[in-house]
């Protein structure tokens, strides 16, 4: 029992280590929904991420191979970004390496309704939602 | 019936070939749309003797190909789409005989006039069939809202009527919620409506009197709120108010002028 209670501590006391490199990357919000008369969502984008360790950390994102901002020897960080979307985008962290990704999250669009004018026909249902 | 269904038949045969020859089938493809809702709601029933309909689990089974397009029983064909309005010809099935299904045989010992009867006797309010109708349906819609008018007529035999259709509604979205307000009206001729709605000499007895139901227009409201939770699921809010036109209403298996559902639900989108 007592090795049982030894070997685990041990795991735990290297967890850490390995975790080192561990990123929380969320953002708000994550849908953004269009139609054809608000074909672009103008979104304000909260950021926030977090690391197990301090580093060299930048924020990237897919409108732009420049990285939105970097961070230098801090292991959290936040920041608004205000954009107008109209397709699907990532937001994604790095660390000395960019081509390391080590936290990405999308941002969905979701285009509500169709060209197609049957799509929106009403069957006379009560049930019939969109 | 038996009329009716050779008719589904009839369309499904004719539908096969024309399904096949249109874009891939696949459940991920766009040309489907399918989703589910599960949560609770009533249609009231006008008739006497009758429950509401629950409905608990609501399926939406729709494939739109460039000219031919089933949607929720609804078969079309699509002859005109430009940038006014898209028509189709459309086969569908009349959707007043779902009332008749949910009535009751019970012992009365008044008539539907209320007045007494001189000994209890056994009644049931008179069924009806399943028409399959054809018609055209004409769609256009822009920033200014949706407009949908149609024109059907039995081609079954079963009530040998016809029924044109209007409906306008509007859409407003502020990102996840979703408010569509909708009016319309229906007009039904003489022969569908006495089919559906009047009481034939040999249906008529000592509790319903004999009944014929001249045209008349029906108007309807409806308004749906859906907050859309992710890309696949939503919650949706959806209540229907629909007058029966007076032909209608005045007949003696009526007990309601007018019929209200509501559906309050979790609904999930395949697919998306």
């Amino acid at each position: 029992m007592m090795r049982l209670l030894a070997l685990s501590l041990l795991v735990f006391a290297v967890v850490p280590t390995a975790q080192a490199d561990d990123m929380m990357l969320s953002v708000k919000p994550l849908l953004c929904i269009t139609d054809s008369r608000n074909p672009v969502c103008e979104m304000s984008f909260l950021v926030v991420w977090e690391s197990d360790e301090r580093g060299y950390y930048c924020l990237f994102n897919d409108y732009a191979e420049a990285p939105v901002r970097c961070w230098n020897e801090e292991r959290q960080g936040q920041l608004t970004d205000d954009r107008s979307v109209r397709e699907s985008f990532s937001f994604w962290m790095t660390g000395t390496d960019a081509a390391n990704r080590l936290a990405e999250v999308s941002v969905e669009v979701l285009r509500m309704d169709s060209d197609d004018r049957r799509r929106k026909r009403r069957t006379r249902h009560v049930w019939d939602i969109n | 019936m038996t009329r009716a269904t050779t008719w589904l038949a009839m369309l499904a045969f004719l539908a096969q070939p024309c399904l096949a020859a249109e874009a891939p089938v696949e459940a991920t493809n766009s040309n489907w749309r399918l989703g589910a809702a599960l949560g609770y709601g009533i249609r009231s029933n006008p008739l006497v003797q009758s429950d509401d309909i629950p409905i608990v689990v609501d399926l939406d089974i729709a494939w739109f190909g460039e000219r031919w397009f089933f949607d929720n029983g609804d078969l079309g064909l699509t002859f005109a789409d430009n940038d006014t309005l898209t028509a189709s010809v459309i086969a569908r099935v009349n959707s007043d005989r779902v009332f008749f299904g949910k009535t009751e045989t019970r012992y009365v010992n008044l008539d539907l006039a209320g007045g007494p009867l001189a000994e209890t006797v056994e009644f049931k309010p008179p069924d009806r069939d399943y028409a399959i109708e054809l018609g055209v349906e004409t769609l256009a819609g822009g920033r200014w809202g949706a407009l949908q008018l149609s024109a059907f007529h039995d081609v079954s035999g079963t009530h040998g009527g016809y029924e044109l259709y209007a409906n306008y509604s509007f859409g407003w979205r502020r990102q996840r919620l979703y408010i569509e307000p909708s009016l319309g009206l229906s007009y039904k001729s003489a022969d569908l409506n006495d089919y559906y709605w009047g009481v034939t000499p040999d249906e008529a007895g000592l509790v319903a009197f004999d009944y014929e139901a001249d045209a008349g227009i029906n108007w309807h409201a409806r308004f749906m709120v859906g907050y859309q939770l992710d890309k696949r699921w939503a919650v949706s809010l959806v209540t229907e108010y629909e007058r029966l036109n007076d032909e209608a209403a005045a007949s003696p298996i009526v007990e309601s002028d007018s019929v209200l559902g509501w559906f309050a639900g979790l609904s999930y989108r395949f697919g998306r």
